[in-house]
């Protein structure tokens, strides 16, 4: 009770007597989230401004007599003419480790009913990108847990990698598998008690999804053990379009707290197509002149300055970002899909009729690239993986001319049964990414010929016996993998034995 | 609509222009202005009138500091307040006492966009927000 007293007394004595200034100015519209305002003749861009009933609002469109603002909060209570004050401030989130297994909003509130978060710090929502100088080029793996991308489409700490495709070929998939593989890596680096260990801390932005789907998301991650690793900041469909146009900004400035602070971080936007509706809609409510699409003419800038954040920092930790782009139709030359992807260090895309043939994870070879990630590799997988990918677009290619039904010969014959094998070799269910040591294993036995004696239709099947083989019997193998991260002759001769070990055990 | 509402307000832009005669609105030329709207018809005048409507009144309480007082305020603290703010703005300041009890005590003087405030009101309200 005294406490409490003491408290509101020593509160009270932090007031000083002077005057106190404010900048003010009063409401004149508010339609969707936007407000347009007289007054506040000193407001700076991006200031943070505070209306009636708690709702703040950020300052956009500074006019000769009016100012238009974003409101972030509930815009229900505001009507004409209620005063609005500025706050000298820029809008600022919570950051910190305290925020890991917990679901925010775009502000940094809780939203999952778990109690009020105590961070000890703010990051301002909205920075400058680090510079050239602060940065490092990207060196080290940042592994998705996904046999196809691990191998093919290599991921680094700090790289930008768009996941491209139409609704429902799986992109929001891999990214989650990526969240699980990564909580999966850091407990088992955790439990190794080494020093040098650098677990990767993960968040995920919903935008403009449906609350399901982020509850959805939730449980998966919260079943795979991944949710005490990860922080949702959720900014739904349902939310007005100010908070799902800030909330990708309030994750990234969560990721860089980590990165800041010499941690590695990933961050997931899912997705940027309707990130960038959102501020279409803000803009053109803005009246900003409209452009190719009705989308204004700064939003390439929106999502530069956005992804432009993750970086690798010498002497400091990581960012990396996975955006998520939808196309529509399959048409990646829209106009937010040619800017994301020409921002971004590359692409995975997923296709429609690769995922409805059942290939899953249905990413497509050929127009997926991953521009910085081979440097940062592991060298086993380069010596195991390293030519997959150009047998599986010329298999591609073969397969296309098959179709014709012409008499091929020997080789083209097989070339098409290993091009079949490989194809089947990467499907992987959702939810279950494999550790790397495992993936060099199983594209060893690949490479070595130990699936040619396998039906096609059977190598799902074989490949699930021989990762069983591995975890249960060749543990200390596994290890050794993982540790030496890449093949010596005295390590190909024992993933051999394994392998022929294996072979004498499986009957198909 | 859009267009019209530009078009308005750029017009009254104009019109707020030629009513300022060295920093201060003149109500000579604000009547001048009034009569060349009324004879020559100017398209949207409704909308027109009220945009410059806006802008002369937001001219006009820049030379106003509204004195908000809980107690009693004589008039040399009204003169000081004058006297200050003028120095401060560059320009003349007049001060205008309005009771308001709702402060409890203290002040709180409005010029233009800017409010300086203290009073015991503002200070509960800083205090409930901080608690």
């Amino acid at each position: 009770m005294s406490t409490a007293l003491e408290q509101i007394e020593q509160q009270i004595a932090k007031l000083s007597n002077k005057a106190v200034k404010k900048n003010t100015g009063s409401i004149r519209t508010v339609a969707d989230g936007v407000a347009k305002l007289d007054g506040l003749s000193d407001v700076m861009y991006n200031e943070m401004v505070q209306f009636p009933g708690g709702a703040i609002g950020i300052a956009l469109n500074l006019e000769e007599d009016e100012v238009g603002c974003v409101v972030l909060g509930d815009i229900s209570q505001l009507k004409e003419g209620d005063e609005v004050t500025t706050t000298g401030k820029l809008l600022s989130v919570p950051v910190g480790k305290e925020l890991l297994g917990r679901a925010v909003d775009a502000l940094g509130v809780p939203v999952d009913g778990k109690g009020p978060i105590d961070s000890k710090e703010t990051y301002p929502v909205e920075r400058i990108a680090p510079g050239i100088i602060a940065r490092k080029s990207v060196s080290q793996p940042m592994f998705t847990g996904i046999m196809a991308i691990d191998s093919m489409i290599p991921i680094g700490r700090g790289q930008r990698e768009l996941i491209i495709g139409d609704r429902g070929t799986g992109k929001t998939t891999i990214a989650i598998d990526t969240i699980i593989n990564q909580a999966k890596i850091n407990k088992v680096g955790i439990a190794t008690g080494d020093k040098n260990f650098r677990p990767v801390y993960s968040i995920y932005v919903g935008i403009g999804q449906k609350n399901s789907n982020i509850v959805r998301t939730m449980s998966a991650l919260e079943e795979a053990g991944a949710l005490e690793f990860t922080i949702i900041v959720a900014a739904p469909a349902a939310d007005n379009p100010a908070n799902q146009y800030i909330a990708p900004y309030s994750g990234a400035a969560m990721g860089e707290w980590f990165m800041e602070n010499g941690m590695d971080a990933l961050i997931v936007y899912d997705d940027l197509s309707k990130h960038a509706v959102a501020y279409r809609q803000i803009s053109l409510i803005l009246k900003r002149p409209s452009g190719r699409e009705a989308y204004p003419g700064d939003v390439f800038y929106l999502h530069s300055r956005l992804l432009e954040r993750a970086a690798r920092l010498d002497g400091k930790g990581s960012l990396t970002a996975l955006p998520i782009i939808e196309t529509l139709a399959g048409d990646v030359s829209a106009y937010i899909p040619t800017n994301v992807i020409s921002i971004t260090d590359g692409q995975i895309f997923l296709e429609t009729d690769l995922f409805n043939q059942g290939i899953r994870p249905a990413v497509s070879v050929g127009l997926s690239v991953s521009r910085v990630g081979s440097s940062a590799q592991i060298k086993a997988t380069k010596q195991v993986g390293g030519k997959l990918k150009g047998e599986l677009a010329q298999f591609r290619e073969l397969a296309a001319f098959a179709q014709f039904g012409s008499d091929l010969d020997a080789k083209t014959k097989a070339q098409l049964e290993r091009g079949g094998r490989i194809v089947e070799l990467f499907k992987q269910p959702a939810f279950s990414p494999s550790p790397i040591e495992l993936q060099v294993a199983v594209l060893f036995a690949m490479q070595k010929g130990f699936f040619e004696p396998i039906d096609v239709k059977k190598v799902v099947e074989a490949a699930a016996s021989l990762k069983s083989f591995f975890t249960t019997r060749q543990d200390a193998l596994l290890a050794e993998v993982r540790t030496k991260a890449a093949l010596d002759k005295d390590l190909e001769a024992k993933l051999l034995a394994a392998c022929e070990a294996w072979k004498s055990s499986y009957s198909a | 609509m859009a267009s019209h509402a530009k078009a308005a307000n750029a017009f009254a832009r104009q019109l707020f222009a030629m009513s300022v005669v060295d920093g201060v609105v003149s109500a000579e030329r604000v009547s001048g202005v009034l009569q060349y709207v009324e004879i020559h018809k100017t398209a949207n005048p409704v909308m027109v009138l009220k945009a410059y409507q806006r802008l002369i009144a937001t001219e006009l309480a820049k030379g106003v500091a509204v004195v908000e007082h809980a107690g009693s305020v004589n008039d040399s603290v009204l003169a000081a307040i004058a006297a200050s703010m003028t120095k401060k703005y560059g320009h003349k300041v007049v001060a205008s006492a309005k009771p308001n009890a709702s402060l409890l005590a203290g002040l709180r003087i409005r010029v233009g966009d800017d409010v300086y405030e203290s009073s015991i009101a503002g200070q509960l309200a800083a205090l409930a927000t901080s608690v």
